[in-house]
């Protein structure tokens, strides 16, 4: 898939945990894993919001596009 | 709404229960017959549902088997459809009901509907071939009088297994959607 979510970067970079972050966006850690390991479909603003508050990042730092071909 | 609140889908269930038993035991009735004609060919004047097709079974053993084999396939694809009735009452689950299994089992109905419908087309006509030969088939009649609704039925059934197939195609977006 073109976009990669790079939210472990992030997380190792804030030093938090998973079980950390899903409190507090209020997400499951099923579907923070989901979103974590690449599997996401889409992802809601509310909830990019959510995480880029919380890791104190901008969305850029959390989401990045790779070209397939380049790949 | 959860299945068992709604009262339309368990008595659904339990008429689709009766109506299983019933064409199993007229299938197993029908491929009792059929064994024992092989071995004594005088039962062919009582069949199920007290068939006489011994006038046919002497003048050709061939029509008497493919119209025999006919309503055979019939009844038992008529049974295996309930079958798959009862499997998509027993899965289905009103609060997410738009998963693959029920998606599946759907399209399953719908395929299983049509082989009914195109094959009692066909027996039909293979019948009123035999009767303009002279052959009575009269008796025969009622285990394919419904071949267009069949037909009818297998692509309204298609059209909404297409429709849960995109459904379950939404819902599992929507699944993954964080």
């Amino acid at each position: 898939m073109p976009i990669i979510v790079n939210l472990d970067v992030m997380m190792a970079r804030r030093k938090m945990s998973l079980n950390e972050l899903s409190e507090k966006v209020d997400l499951t850690l099923s579907n923070l894993s989901i979103l974590k390991t690449g599997k996401a479909k889409a992802i809601r603003f509310s909830t990019l919001e959510a995480i880029c508050k919380a890791l104190n990042c901008q969305p850029g730092d959390i989401l990045e596009y790779v070209d397939d071909s380049e790949s | 709404m959860s299945k068992n609140e709604n009262f339309v889908f368990q008595a659904l269930h339990v008429i689709a229960w009766v109506i299983f038993v019933g064409l199993c035991i007229e299938t197993g009735g029908l491929v009792v017959n059929f064994i024992v004609s092989l071995y004594k060919p005088a039962f062919v004047q009582n069949l199920y549902q007290k068939l006489d097709l011994s006038e046919m079974y002497q003048r050709s053993e061939w029509a008497y088997f493919s119209m025999y084999t006919f309503i055979l396939t019939i009844s038992v694809l008529k049974a295996y459809l309930f079958y798959l009735l009862i499997q998509l009452l027993d899965k289905l689950d009103l609060s997410n009901p738009f998963n693959s299994l029920v998606s599946e089992r759907i399209s399953k109905i719908a395929n299983c509907t049509f082989s009914i419908g195109i094959l009692s087309f066909i027996a039909h006509q293979t019948a009123q071939n035999l009767q303009h030969r002279d052959y009575v088939i009269d008796s025969l009649d009622q285990f394919w009088v419904d071949s267009e609704a069949f037909i009818l039925m297998s692509a309204i059934i298609y059209v909404i297994a297409t429709i849960f197939k995109k459904g379950v195609e939404i819902q599992t977006e929507n699944d993954l959607t964080i």
